[in-house]
């Protein structure tokens, strides 16, 4: 499977100055819509603290925060002397926050095919299309097919 | 503990009140971000922090010492670069390590050697032969090598190429990653220090306009667009200015709610230098 390396890592990390959302939730978010993607493969290692901050030209302690934050709701592990990882298991939301996740990402696809004319049936077997590609035919897609999934992440 | 508590502090030369009233103060471990136009009173803070000037009246404190009476062995803690940075100009990086070491009990050596070393600096040349950005860059690597509590920096990156600021950037990042460092730092490269302040203070003609958290700074101000003279529910946000353009207004409001709903507005969050223009770029609305 193709995985993202420590500079696509912190390339698709890259916050965005003009968003309204502090800095450290840009970064939670970025992470988390990496790994749901499959970008960041359940295990891999992220780039540590220090080299983060670096990369993104931000304070480690807002990096810190941001991994903190994703410990705490079982998407990063870390192991100790080693380094932090993306833990080995999808995290565990509640029915109702994956839902409320499912439903804002399903929107804006539903408004982009609805502006680019396409019909009820193309759309939903484009996401088919999408499906299959994620779950199986990683190793086929180019990193820039791959990039185009993992550098939008929401604005809420 | 806070590392630098600055409360009431007013500062005259003359008849010019160039500080006034101004009070902050820096917790261990963060990162202030002093910013202000030139003149501002940016540098006479500075010099007050730095026991070269006596303030008119307030009190400023470092490392919860007074500085004035007790500066020499404050600063033996305190790691600066100053906006003009000065050293012999015969004596080369080496030599000025060799000399600065008897100064700080803590001094890292080789951690100078590296820095100067990823910097590019040749550590032979004397000091009056380097280039501006490589003076600045030698003066950082000294600041860092005496291992200090708080590092005080005035513009550390005026006059830099982006690579040279981007360099400086880096290591401050490094070592507030690898030691925690507290930093109080003024600057005009409102980009580079968007990511790395905690908190940011803005002067304006001696006064502190805003002294502030970045994360709720930038909550608050907000970009509007909307119809010329339709101004309702405008009041409560706070505006702080009004453009008028050909299509409409544009108006800068700095009490952002989030519940304010008009379909005619567009809103956009502003960046820490769209901000900061918003509140001092009109002279005139002192």
């Amino acid at each position: 499977m193709l995985l993202l390396s420590y500079t696509h890592v912190s390339r698709s990390l890259r916050i965005d100055p003009a968003d309204p959302r502090p800095i450290w939730r840009q970064i939670e978010e970025n992470v988390r819509h990496l790994v749901a993607s499959g970008a960041l493969a359940y295990g891999a290692p992220v780039p540590s603290v220090r080299d983060l901050a670096r990369d993104l030209q931000v304070n480690p302690a807002t990096v810190s925060k941001a991994y903190q934050r994703l410990t705490d709701t079982g998407v990063l592990t870390v192991k100790r002397g080693e380094g932090t990882y993306v833990s080995d298991s999808p995290p565990d939301f509640s029915p109702r926050e994956r839902g409320k996740r499912l439903l804002q990402g399903a929107v804006r696809y539903a408004s982009l095919a609805v502006t680019l004319g396409a019909d009820r049936d193309e759309t939903r077997g484009t996401l088919e299309d999408a499906w299959s590609n994620l779950a199986g035919g990683a190793e086929e897609q180019t990193e820039e097919e791959r990039e185009e999934w993992t550098s939008s992440p929401s604005k809420s | 503990m806070d590392l630098v508590a600055i409360e009431e502090l007013s500062v005259r030369y003359g008849r010019r009140l160039v500080l006034d009233r101004v009070s902050l103060s820096v917790p261990e471990g963060s990162v202030y971000v002093l910013l202000g136009r030139n003149g501002a009173g940016k540098s006479s803070l500075v010099r007050c922090l730095l026991g070269e000037q006596r303030p008119g009246s307030g009190r400023v404190r470092l490392l919860d010492g007074d500085v004035w009476s007790g500066r020499a062995a404050l600063l033996r803690e305190v790691g600066v670069v100053p906006e003009e940075p000065d050293a012999p100009p015969s004596m080369n990086a080496r030599q000025l390590a060799r000399f600065c070491s008897g100064l700080y009990p803590s001094w890292d050596g080789a951690g100078f050697a590296a820095r100067l070393e990823r910097f590019g600096v040749p550590p032979g040349l004397p000091f009056g032969q380097l280039s501006k950005g490589q003076k600045g860059q030698v003066t950082l690597s000294l600041a860092l090598a005496g291992s200090p509590r708080l590092l005080i920096l005035d513009d550390p990156t005026l006059g830099l190429d982006p690579v040279a600021r981007r360099a400086v950037f880096d290591e401050l990042i490094v070592d507030l990653a690898d030691r925690g460092t507290t930093v109080f730092l003024t600057s005009h490269d409102l980009a580079g220090v968007e990511g790395i302040a905690d908190r940011v203070g803005i002067l304006r003609g001696g006064r502190l306009l805003v002294d502030e958290e970045m994360d709720t700074l930038k909550q608050r101000f907000r970009r509007l667009r909307l119809p010329t003279g339709d101004g309702e529910g405008l009041e409560a946000l706070e505006p702080v200015s009004v453009t008028t353009r050909g299509w409409g207004s544009e108006v800068v409001v700095a009490g952002w709610d989030e519940s304010f709903a008009r379909d005619d507005v567009e809103v956009a969050a502003m960046t820490l230098e769209e901000i900061f223009l918003s509140l001092v770029g009109q002279e005139g609305a002192r």
